[in-house]
């Protein structure tokens, strides 16, 4: 029966789809900014989002941007809405948890930059993972 | 995509209700659908890898056939984008005249879409009903372009073809015609009992979701979104004083009635373009140089973008094109279908968000 | 000819069931041949049914040059098309590849690579009235005295 159900390696289609021009400037962009070479965020990308997803994926993450106005400043550093909501990078329940320990940090004494910093390693981390 | 659970049923490619190929896995649990994933790749042409590097003369056709149903405002943003680069002025005549085609082509896009959705709830009768309006509006589309589809009729400076007055008084009386029925079938389809029962709080897409997944078109102001029009920003549209109508339920029969009415809108705005038309000439030509914009119009989906970088000779360095379609079916799937009570229901509310695959991939 | 040969040809000159399938076109050939559905062109006075399902289908219509996604699919859809089938390609882009067909490009045309084509209908897009005449025209000849041309 597995000819009838025909699944299909889609990465060949997929990597079309992510090395289009606009997609190509938002992986570069999203990669210097968390700091992971942009293969491996590429990768990522292709394992985790179906395909429509990724066509969207550049308007979701102008109007993401757009959204960051509205956050709180310690969601904004970490650009908690965009990396979980506009382009579901980790889950929100992840980045809550990214959030909640930076908030710690930063009570318990940390400069804010540090905190932030500490925040950021930990949301690379879990992509790395 | 994560699994959920351990039931996934693929709906599609080839299905009796779809026009196109897509293929939706719907995560079930019994009957409730918990989430879906689309597959595509069946239409992917690379249209903007072929587009770059050639002349915009050939782009240009090439830009009409990124999708068939709504080629008229491909053509019209992506001549539109270039005036913009090089600043070339249309005479006034001419920009009432890609208006009137345009909302001919949007006539005909979403009366296409509404017969989809109403074949697709088994209503053949308005299906074929409405599908012989269409032959009417096509019937004026053709008289005043030369061709059915993919027309070509705007081309920098102006238009192909001036409006002869013969034509305009046809196209005046074959309005009232055509506006008479559509009223007649939206009452049909607003007081249809079974309507109701299949369309009515099915796929519901909230305004805060409309904005996550950037829904545009008919299928966000059934939500909520009436500034999401793009027409709102467009000079000739302001001067004939265009406000966007919308809707608050954001479900299938929403987005339904939302159509008609754009419909209604339509209609009004090609009889006032006929009221204020002046005379004059309808090309002023003009050569498209080098510049890098971009440009957005409103297609009969929603918000259509190019990107554009040309050089000297005119030709194209760079283009992105984004179409509504991706972020309608976007929302569609990874939304609206998030909930559907039925896996019967999967068909209907994908067809209610006008989906056009060829736009989605190109 | 026997008298089943002709009551089978009797049934099947007015009963003529058509798919199509979109391997990668621009969409306006699909709504041309949708259009054909409407009460003006009314392709249901002829016999045709439009069923968009293989497995009943006589006619294909083959609309779109090939692109990638389709290369083991078309194949199979034509095989679960029971006998006696026919291929029509609709539109420029199944016979040469249309526009698309360019450097850089993905699709991979003429669609007579893959399955076998009875009939073309040129046009970017064709006409309603084009492809009802092009489906009229191929019927007879493949469906009349099937089994007798098969022997």
């Amino acid at each position: 029966m597995s000819g009838y159900l025909y699944e299909k390696d889609l990465t060949s289609m997929k990597y079309d789809i992510l090395t289009s021009t606009r997609h190509d400037r938002m992986v570069r962009e999203i990669a210097a900014d968390i700091g992971i070479p942009q293969i491996k965020l590429r990768r990522y990308i292709m394992e985790r989002f179906d395909m429509l997803l990724m066509e969207n994926l550049p308007a979701r993450y102008e109007e993401g941007k757009r959204q960051m106005a509205y956050a709180s400043e310690t969601e904004r550093d970490l650009r908690a809405h965009l990396y979980s909501r506009a382009i579901p990078l980790v889950t929100e329940d992840e980045m809550d948890r990214i959030v909640t320990r930076v908030k710690e940090l930063m009570e318990s004494g940390m400069p804010r930059e540090e905190a932030v910093l500490a925040g950021k390693n930990l949301f690379r981390g879990s992509i790395l993972k | 995509m994560k699994r959920t659970v351990d039931v996934s049923i693929p709906v599609g490619p080839i299905h009796p209700c779809w026009k196109e190929p897509a293929r939706v896995k719907c995560e079930t649990k019994g009957e409730f659908v918990l989430s879906a994933e689309v597959e595509l790749g069946y239409m992917k042409k690379g249209i903007e890898r072929i587009m770059r590097g050639r002349p915009w003369q050939e782009v240009m056709f090439l830009a009409e056939r990124v999708c068939g149903i709504c080629s008229v405002i491909h053509n019209m943003v992506f001549i539109e984008a270039l005036e913009g680069i090089s600043s070339i002025p249309v005479p006034e005549r001419a920009a009432l005249l890609r208006v009137i085609v345009n909302e001919l082509d949007r006539m005909q896009s979403h009366i296409l879409a509404n017969f989809s959705y109403c074949y697709t709830i088994e209503h053949e009768t308005l299906a074929m009903y409405l599908l012989d309006v269409r032959e009417k509006v096509m019937d004026e589309l053709e008289r005043i372009t030369g061709a059915r589809v993919t027309c070509a009729y705007i081309v920098p400076g102006g238009v192909r073809f001036d409006l002869r007055h013969e034509d305009a008084l046809r196209l005046r009386a074959n309005l009232a015609a055509i506006e008479d029925e559509i009223i007649r079938y939206t009452g049909m389809f607003e007081n249809g009992p079974m309507i109701a029962l299949r369309s009515k709080r099915i796929g519901i897409l909230t305004k805060e979701d409309a904005r996550e997944a950037c829904a545009v078109g008919p299928t966000a102001r059934a939500s909520g979104m009436p500034e999401s029009d793009r027409r709102l920003y467009h000079p000739t549209y302001q001067k004939l004083g265009f406000v966007p109508v919308s809707r608050e339920e954001g479900d299938n029969f929403a987005r339904i009635m939302m159509r008609f009415q754009e419909i209604l809108q339509s209609i009004a705005l090609i009889r006032r373009c006929l009221d204020t038309l002046p005379e004059g000439p309808v090309r002023g030509g003009g050569i498209p140089g080098a510049g890098e914009i971009a440009y957005s119009g409103e297609a009969p989906r929603g918000e259509l973008s190019y990107f554009i970088r040309t050089d000297a000779a005119g030709r194209i360095v760079d283009i992105a094109i984004q179409t509504p379609s991706i972020m309608n079916i976007e929302a569609c799937c990874h939304y609206m279908l998030k909930g559907v009570a039925s896996l019967a229901d999967v068909p209907s509310t994908f067809v209610s968000s006008d989906p056009c695959i060829a736009c989605t991939e190109r | 000819m026997s008298l089943l040969q002709r009551v089978k040809n009797f049934v099947r000159s007015r009963s003529i069931h058509v798919a199509y399938v979109d391997v990668g076109s621009c969409n306006g050939c699909d709504i041309e041949v949708l259009a054909c559905l409407s009460p003006r062109y009314d392709i249901e006075q002829y016999g045709i049914y439009v069923h968009n399902n293989p497995r009943e289908a006589d006619i294909l219509l083959v609309i779109g040059a090939f692109t990638p996604g389709w290369e083991d699919k078309l194949r199979s859809v034509w095989d679960k098309i029971p006998e006696p089938k026919a291929a029509i390609a609709i539109g420029n882009c199944p016979i040469s590849g249309c526009l698309y067909n360019r450097p850089h490009t993905l699709i991979d045309p003429p669609v007579a690579k893959h399955i076998p084509i009875a009939a073309q209908v040129p046009g970017c897009p064709p006409r309603p009235t084009e492809i009802l005449s092009a489906v009229l025209a191929v019927a007879p000849v493949v469906f009349k005295d099937f089994e007798v041309k098969k022997r």
